[in-house]
């Protein structure tokens, strides 16, 4: 259905994806779709098609749902993720999430920061702090908490609290970002800086990023995905798709016919 | 709904909204009255223990004997009729209530003969012996009859003689001066006198009632001739001290009438001007002519021997202490020197209580009121001075409570919980500290055993059983906390604890193997390819548990004898008391803490199950997410958030472990000692208030100190509470702001 035009690197490919929350229970239907290096992939869509659902498959934070399973598979960098023999840990740790309400962890702003690469196994204090300091930077934080690093990481605002969970996941040095509605919790400004963070991240990172705020999407994305009922119903150039969509469906939701 | 009713209806809500708000503040004032209420009860029943002694002057009145020196007084139980007996044989009594003389009696003398000493032979009757000029010992009882009627209780006292004996005279041609005396009629009507006559020999006689017999000793060669000073029998007519001039001390035994020894004999710290026994046949005080006061009683040496210690030292007077009275009650006693000041003491506690002035002269006589509530002296001018005393719990005040007390008949002070013994004369031993003790020491057993097994469930039910089996393991849980405690008190003091001992080193073996087995099991299951793992659905692991679990108990059960006979010489209960000199009780601490643990890890595993459960899922999200694997994620981010709620958790265990009666009562063997030996008992404050509250007499001193115990029992709990709550808002608020 969507293939890759100019000569990019794929990074995240689904072939024939189908995924049950229980036998009953189908939330995507036959998913197939491509994700860019170093691009950032927007999916929107009406509430319960399935944008997050997707989102989830790809670090497999689906697996903690009770009865849920896959069909289809999911390749990143070519290799199936639901293989048996991945390791869980590894791939979260190279395919970060940015959740929808930012989630510090009730430590200080450096412990959150040093989580990551903590329990991953480096337990060097000094390459711990370059971490730390690298990370935050990247997520556009240093300037603002620099000099506090050890006060609590829930004494911050909202939209510093979800720079931080960006910062946090950036410590892990992963290739792939999903971002589930980052913004969605924020004020305009908040946002804003949200997503600068992300125009700066897409450099050096991929990034899908699930949002219900369509302007945001054409802002910031370069692939959109248009998805409803667990269906993928487009997926193109952002430009192509906000301008030009090949679906009648696509169009309606654009143009805010439903949705 | 038109305007009118709208209004009609807003009100009606308001108004109930009013009442039930009323309703649930009175509810929830009534709740810290009755708190506080529980509280001042409790301090009000206890504080009377630290009232000391107080004694007030009740009347003095002079005898309407003018000349002749008195040797003897004494008073009812009643405090109705007090008498007095005379060198010259007049027996006198007086009322207390028209303080006058209501009756005399006579006791016959030859002539110009008078009697030199006098004393009273019992601490129970009014026996009295009196010692003449001419050798005559003359034994007598005044009876204080007591009869009732419309007019109300009347006491009509009446003399008997029973002995009227001559000492055989002596070689010398005068005739025998009882200079100094004393008699002790014990429990079987046997009589013992020992008294010193004027050549300074102290001489013996015993009356054996049960055998009718009569035995005479001279004891001059047993105290090589010297002067004796003061001489006392003890009240069981067993013991017989002699103070000589030099503060020699000797000990006679007369438990065997035919065969008197001396026992021990010893130098006293100053010269003794007088002496007597305290109740309970075991203290004596000796007052000295410097004015010490000080009490001694026999302690076992290393060699088997009893040899008298000096104990307790007490207010020194000023001046020869000429007097020592005791109490038939307890172990108070009155000491008065030369000049008359008199000083009340308790020999438990080693505390001088009162110092007073009881008459402007030399004290001659005197006694406790048989109820030890009034003291009778009569001075030097013939004046009897009465005084009421009251000193309702001697035994105790807040250092003995809580600091060793040195007891009659033990080798050193201790923290001892004895409240009651054979006799009425029995001294009783109220420490704390070994109940305080054994509270904490089953508390700690108890934590032990239950903490680590119901966190781990918590955490196992909260964060890692599948769905379907944690919402059966929670309320069956909590079952066991609806078990009363009286059942599992039960099973484990009947049927678990000779359980344990029988089979204790298969349960020792098994404890031991167990954690091997288990993990070495999990190192296998981690071989096992994923894709065998990955078949089985989840949450089997606890099918697998059980077996292992049997198997390992069987393997247990085989290799017990051999593990027993290779470690510990075949039986592991002589080997703890050869090697390590414990001795194992069948019901033993380590049986209380598994049964107290029992009642406890319900309360643990429901609370901190909740506050585990009860972390937000976007943090064990983001935690996993990160990469963190779900152990990680537990001890990295749910444990900490959750530490509040598991810090209140093991502090209600802990209030519950320390208030818990029923189990402690009946699993352990109420042993008040201070020990922290797994394998024996304790006693528990709870369990103590329990097993003797329904024996102590109301308002006595044991009833006041297990109030005094329920208000500690109290205040622990309260503090665990509290702190429970404080340290567990602070974790909140540190870890918990989701």
């Amino acid at each position: 259905m969507s293939e890759n035009k100019k000569n990019e690197t794929v990074v995240i490919e689904t072939n024939a994806l189908d995924f049950y929350y229980n036998p009953q229970t189908q939330a995507l239907k036959n998913v197939n779709i491509i994700i860019p290096e170093k691009m950032v992939t927007a999916f929107i869509g009406p509430s319960g098609c399935g944008k997050s659902t997707l989102l989830r498959c790809f670090n497999r934070m689906n697996d903690l749902i009770q009865g849920s399973f896959i069909k289809g598979n999911i390749r990143i960098h070519g290799k199936d993720i639901y293989k048996r023999d991945v390791q869980l840990e590894d791939l979260r740790k190279s395919v970060g999430m940015v959740f929808q309400k930012s989630n510090p962890f009730p430590m200080s702003i450096w412990e959150n920061v040093a989580f990551g690469p903590q329990v991953n196994g480096i337990t060097n204090k000094a390459e711990l702090n370059n971490i730390v300091e690298s990370a935050l930077v990247q997520g556009d934080l240093w300037r603002e908490v620099k000099d506090r690093l050890h006060n609590s990481a829930l004494d911050l605002s909202g939209g510093q609290q979800q720079r931080l969970c960006i910062a946090r996941t950036l410590a892990n040095k992963p290739d792939i970002i999903l971002m589930d509605e980052p913004a969605s919790a924020l004020d305009p400004i908040s946002t804003g800086k949200i997503e600068e963070t992300i125009e700066e991240l897409k450099k050096e990172y991929t990034i899908v990023i699930v949002t219900h705020n369509m302007q945001q999407a054409a802002r910031i994305s370069d692939y959109t995905a248009f998805m409803m009922l667990g269906e993928l119903i487009e997926r193109d150039e952002t430009k192509k798709v906000f301008t030009n969509p090949t679906e009648k469906l696509t169009e309606d939701y654009i143009t805010g016919r439903f949705g | 709904m038109n305007a009118e009713n709208k209004t009609s209806f807003r009100k009606k809500v308001k108004n109930t909204d009013k009442k039930v708000r009323w309703l649930i503040t009175i509810g929830g004032y009534t709740i810290i009255v009755n708190i506080v209420a529980i509280m001042l009860f409790l301090l009000y029943q206890s504080l009377p223990l630290s009232l000391g002694a107080t004694i007030e002057k009740w009347f003095s009145v002079p005898s309407s004997n003018n000349a002749a020196k008195v040797l003897v007084t004494g008073i009812d139980p009643y405090l109705e009729v007090f008498y007095e007996i005379d060198a010259q044989g007049d027996v006198r009594y007086y009322s207390t209530v028209s303080k006058k003389k209501i009756g005399e009696n006579k006791i016959a003398l030859n002539g110009a003969e008078q009697f030199l000493s006098g004393a009273k032979g019992s601490l129970q009757k009014e026996i009295f012996t009196l010692g003449s000029d001419s050798g005559r010992i003359v034994t007598g009882l005044i009876t204080m009859a007591a009869t009732y009627s419309s007019q109300g209780r009347s006491i009509s006292p009446s003399l008997e003689i029973i002995e009227d004996w001559q000492v055989p005279a002596t070689n010398d041609s005068i005739p025998n001066h009882i200079e100094k005396i004393s008699l002790s009629q014990n429990e079987d009507e046997s009589r013992v006198w020992a008294w010193q006559d004027h050549s300074g020999d102290v001489q013996l006689r015993i009356y054996d009632a049960d055998m009718d017999e009569e035995y005479n000793y001279n004891l001059s060669s047993d105290l090589k001739g010297e002067n004796v000073t003061a001489l006392t029998l003890s009240a069981n007519a067993e013991n017989l001290v002699v103070a000589g001039q030099t503060g020699r001390v000797y000990w006679f035994d007369l438990s065997d009438f035919e065969d008197i020894t001396l026992k021990d004999e010893f130098q006293a710290t100053s010269l003794v001007s007088s002496i007597n026994y305290l109740l309970g046949d075991q203290a004596i005080v000796l007052g000295g002519t410097d004015g010490s006061v000080s009490t001694w009683f026999p302690v076992r040496t290393p060699a088997n021997l009893f040899k008298f210690r000096k104990v307790h030292t007490f207010t020194a007077h000023a001046f020869p202490v000429i007097n020592i009275f005791v109490s038939g009650r307890n172990r108070n006693f009155l000491t008065i020197d030369k000049k008359g000041n008199a000083k009340l003491h308790y020999s438990t506690t080693g505390q001088t209580q009162i110092e007073f002035r009881p008459a402007d002269f030399p004290i001659l006589s005197g006694t406790f009121a048989p109820k030890s509530n009034a003291i009778i002296v009569i001075d030097a001018q013939n004046k009897f001075g009465l005084f009421k005393l009251e000193n309702p719990h001697p035994e105790t005040d807040l250092t003995s409570l809580f600091t060793p007390v040195w007891y009659e008949g033990y080798p050193d002070a201790e923290f001892v919980w004895q409240s009651t013994g054979g006799s009425d004369e029995f001294e009783p031993k109220l420490s704390l500290i070994p109940l305080i003790f054994g509270t904490f020491k089953g508390t700690l057993f108890a934590m032990i055993f239950s903490i680590p097994l119901a966190l781990l469930a918590a955490i196992y039910v909260s964060r890692f059983a599948p769905p379907n089996l944690a919402r059966q393991i929670k309320p069956t849980v909590e079952i066991m906390a609806a078990l009363p405690s009286v059942v599992i008190g039960f099973l484990a003091g009947l049927y678990f604890s000779p359980f344990f001992e029988k089979y204790l080193m298969v349960i020792i073996l098994f404890v031991l193997v167990l954690p091997l087995i288990f993990l070495s099991i999990m190192y296998l299951l981690q071989r096992i390819p994923d894709n065998w793992k990955s078949k089985l659905p989840p949450g089997v692991e606890i099918l697998f548990s059980i077996p292992i679990g049997l198997i390992t108990l069987l393997i247990a059960i085989v290799f017990a004898p051999a593990f027993e006979k290779l470690f510990f010489e075949g039986n592991f209960q002589q080997w703890l008391y050869h090697v390590l000199h414990i001795t194992y009780e069948t019901r033993n601490s380590l049986v209380v803490g598994f049964a107290l643990g029992f009642a406890v890890i319900p309360i643990i595993f429901t609370v901190s199950e909740d506050a585990l459960t009860n972390v937000p899922e976007s943090l064990t999200s983001a935690s996993l997410a990160l990469g963190a694997s779900p152990w990680q994620t537990v001890r990295r981010v749910v444990l900490p958030a959750a530490s509040g709620g598991i810090f209140a958790a093991i502090m209600l265990g802990l209030g519950r472990a320390v208030g818990e009666t029923m189990i402690v009562l009946m699993a352990t063997g109420n042993t008040p000692i201070l020990d922290l030996n797994p394998f024996n008992g304790f006693r528990a404050m709870s369990a103590c208030i329990a097993v003797e509250i329904p024996e102590a007499p109301v308002g006595g001193t044991l009833y006041r100190v297990l109030f005094l115990t329920g208000l500690l029992l109290f205040i622990f709990t309260f503090i665990l509470n509290t702190l429970s709550s404080l340290v567990g808002d602070r974790l909140r608020k540190k870890y918990a702001r989701f």
